[in-house]
């Protein structure tokens, strides 16, 4: 479904973020990626959907090359790819559908989606993902006034709306309390196992990441050190991805 | 088929304001006197300013204008200064937080409003009758402009300082005005600084102006020269005070960045 | 106790120095005696005084209130365009939406238009269209253009770029960005500008009668030219309930706009 060849990213100014990654991901996989900051979580995830781009190898999703894709494809193929964010990057002063309804955009012509007359299929569609997250019934009201969990919710919703088969996750939870972070994590999983969606996230909790994931990968200094399933990893495993021993703050534990 | 919560009515300010808003510049258009056929005719009359606009006349401006600019930015600088270091007592007697007293602040703040209402050209009009014709008029006029501006931003800025080391400083024992004065002050300093050179280069546009009406100033200059339409004068005069306040817009840059 | 860096001290010396010495050389280049200034307090008390009782006359105020309605109309006319034309130019001018080259020449050509003072400008129209209120509304619509040109592309420039991101990531195009992203982010503070500046081109209005280009100015110099003192302190009575009353309205409705509507849900 999704596959790395020979994918490496040098950052202008020298720093090598990814080096060389070869990785084959499948349909319906709930992959969780793990690391020190700076390891090269962001980049990796960002080069599925080319928000950055590759400076050596070719990354394919389903078939299709996206570091080499014309604007055209990479829109279609994005439009397919949804994405959650750390900071939730909802549109704070809009409404919970407006933002659901951004989700759309890639399938709304401009005019419509300006005047507000969206196509009666496409609201189902952002009706159905704001169920899906169980938050429906705070379709009007404002983004900034939604709790974190919310608000993270709500960016689900939206990625749910664009309909992908793939759904990405950039430390979907690193800003939320133990609680609320397990309940974003049980809708990944359950949106997974019942929608078939290939799932790719971020996390540096590892206790979560144990909690979650079926497959586990593990990155060091932009190298793929570690490529498993969750069942196997051991703590000697996590050591050597994390080239120290483990400390507290990599477990988000329990709520006090 | 989802049913969705209801929809909340669209609040009153968009349902109501935006017709009103949109019927009311229409009829200021319309009261106005804007008219398409006419406007495109009068533009033809336009060769009447840009020819001489465009054609400077270097050497009668700096022989006839220079001392007048030279007044003007003097009103400029001896107003800003006295305008703003007056006004740095008035805004802390106008702010919430370093005046407890209601009925004082009050005073203060409608005082700061009122004279913030005046254009600087009508308290230059008055001032002219009052104490005559004159850069001292123009003076005075720019004192009040810049008195209204330093007022209304200082205020508003110590209104938003932490209140904090105001109270350390009082429940030490320190009278209200040492603790203001030691505690208050100092937070606020930079902007006061920033806003007196924002305040300054708004003095030297308004003071070209000045003029006009008698209260000294390159204004009166360029007023002779505008009834006989000789913009061809005018047009060196102006560059020449972009000039100075580009000069002093790249000065405050300048200083902003050392002392901060 | 350590003392403050010396570069500092010495900068701080110097810039006192500065202001007193600019002070000086001005008020003795303008011949500004203590004698005027200490008369000035008496001379100021006359001239009000005479303004008192107010022309309260019928055919006082029936000559003022147009006048006076004049300024307001001149004042949002020339509002409506500044606001108008500035917000497209404000995206040209911003540079995290245009190119480096076009935002920084925008930019450019928006400081040269706000640089000259709205009374300027309407030296420049009055031979064009003539006096009248059209000339002090095209002075003040295009100084406006140049100062809300410039505010706004500043707010566009301060934006999240976490939702223009995420819009990206879904496929969106530019446009969307735009549209979903930065629009809605900032529509508030833009608004609230253009309010902001309806104040402050209402005092600008007011004055552009001096020179015959429409509103209460003319008014005010005529009545003061032929010593008429009690109407010309209704005149500036006058203009002082017009601009406190529009600023009042405006404030409120720039406050709420910033803060939005909440639902309980």
């Amino acid at each position: 479904m999704i596959k790395f060849e020979n994918v490496g990213v040098v950052y202008p100014g020298g720093v090598k973020a990814l080096d060389n990654i070869n990785l084959e991901i499948n349909e319906g996989d709930f992959v969780i990626i793990v690391g020190l900051s700076g390891a090269g979580k962001s980049t990796l995830l960002r080069s599925i959907n080319n928000l950055v781009k590759p400076t050596d190898g070719d990354v394919f999703v389903d078939g299709k090359n996206v570091t080499n894709a014309s604007k055209k494809e990479l829109k279609q193929i994005r439009s397919d790819i949804g994405m959650i964010f750390q900071t939730f990057n909802l549109v704070n002063r809009s409404n919970v559908l407006k933002n659901v309804l951004t989700g759309r955009l890639s399938q709304v012509s401009t005019i419509r989606s300006i005047t507000g007359l969206w196509p009666k299929e496409d609201k189902q569609i952002a009706f159905e993902s704001l169920e899906r997250v169980e938050i429906l019934e705070k379709a009007y009201v404002r983004g900034s006034n939604l709790s974190g969990g919310q608000q993270q919710r709500v960016g689900i919703a939206r990625a749910l709306a664009q309909k992908p088969t793939v759904m990405l996750a950039d430390e979907p939870v690193a800003s939320l309390d133990p609680v609320t972070s397990r309940v974003v994590m049980s809708y990944l999983k359950k949106i997974n196992q019942e929608l078939g969606i290939t799932t790719i996230v971020n996390l540096h909790f590892l206790d979560l990441a144990k909690e979650f994931g079926t497959r586990l990968i593990g990155l060091r200094e932009g190298n793929l050190v570690y490529d498993g399933s969750v069942d196997d990893v051991s703590d000697a495993d996590f050591e050597n991805i994390y080239g120290r021993s483990i400390k507290s703050s990599d477990l988000i534990g329990e709520d006090d | 088929m989802i049913n969705l919560p209801k929809k909340p009515p669209p609040s009153l300010m968009v349902f109501a304001g935006i017709p009103t808003a949109v019927l009311f510049s229409y009829y200021c258009f319309f009261k106005v006197g804007f008219n398409l056929t006419d406007f495109k005719e009068n533009l033809e009359n336009r060769y009447l300013v840009t020819d001489p606009l465009f054609n400077p006349k270097w050497s009668w401006a700096i022989e006839n204008a220079s001392e007048a600019l030279v007044e003007t930015i003097q009103i400029a600088i001896l107003a800003s200064v006295v305008g703003c270091f007056v006004a740095l007592p008035l805004s802390f007697y106008a702010s919430q937080t370093t005046n407890q007293n209601k009925i004082s602040y009050f005073l203060y703040k409608s005082f700061l409003n009122l004279v913030r209402t005046i254009p600087d050209l009508f308290w230059a009009m008055m001032f002219t009758v009052a104490v005559g014709l004159g850069p001292f008029a123009g003076v005075l006029a720019l004192v009040m402009f810049s008195l209204a501006i330093m007022g209304k931003l200082l205020s508003e800025t110590i209104d938003s300082i932490d209140p904090g080391p105001l109270e350390a400083a009082k429940s030490s024992g320190a009278s209200h005005n040492q603790s203001v004065f030691t505690s208050a002050l100092p937070q606020v300093l930079p902007n006061f600084t920033a806003y007196f050179l924002y305040i300054f280069e708004l003095c030297i546009r308004a003071s070209v102006i000045l003029g006009l009406v008698g209260a000294g100033g390159v204004g009166r200059i360029i007023e002779t020269q505008r009834i006989f339409l000789r913009f061809d004068r005018i047009s060196p005069i102006i560059v020449l005070i972009l000039l100075v306040v580009i000069l002093i817009e790249q000065f405050s840059v300048w200083l902003r960045r050392r002392i901060l | 106790m350590p003392k403050q860096p010396v570069q500092q001290r010495i900068l701080k010396y110097a810039i006192t120095a500065l202001i007193v010495i600019g002070s000086i050389w001005s008020a003795s280049g303008l011949e500004i005696t203590l004698e005027k200034i200490l008369k000035a307090p008496e001379q100021i008390a006359i001239l009000v005084g005479a303004m008192f009782p107010l022309d309260l006359s019928s055919e006082a105020i029936e000559r003022i209130l147009p006048k006076v309605a004049e300024s307001l109309f001149i004042a949002w006319a020339g509002t409506v365009i500044g606001a108008v034309f500035s917000f497209p130019v404000s995206f040209l001018a911003a540079n995290n939406v245009a190119a480096n080259y076009i935002s920084e020449t925008t930019k450019q050509i928006l400081n040269g238009i706000r640089a000259f003072p709205e009374l300027i400008l309407a030296f420049v129209f009055l031979p064009i269209t003539g006096l009248g209120a059209l000339t002090g509304t095209l002075a003040i619509g295009i100084h406006s253009i140049g100062t809300l040109g410039k505010l706004s592309s500043e707010v566009i420039e301060g934006i999240d770029e976490g939702p223009l991101e995420a819009i990206k990531s879904s496929g969106g195009s530019k446009i969307n960005e735009l549209l979903f992203g930065v629009v809605p982010q900032v529509m508030p503070t833009i608004t609230s500008y253009w309010l902001y500046r309806f104040e402050i081109n209402l005092r600008a209005s007011a004055v552009l009668g001096v020179v015959g280009a429409g509103g209460v100015g003319a008014e005010l110099i005529n009545q003061l030219r032929f010593r008429d003192f009690p109407r010309a302190g209704t005149v500036l009575v006058a203009t002082v309930v017009l601009v406190l009353t529009v600023d009042t309205i405006s404030a409120a409705i720039r406050r709420r706009i910033i803060k939005g509507r909440s639902i309980k849900v």
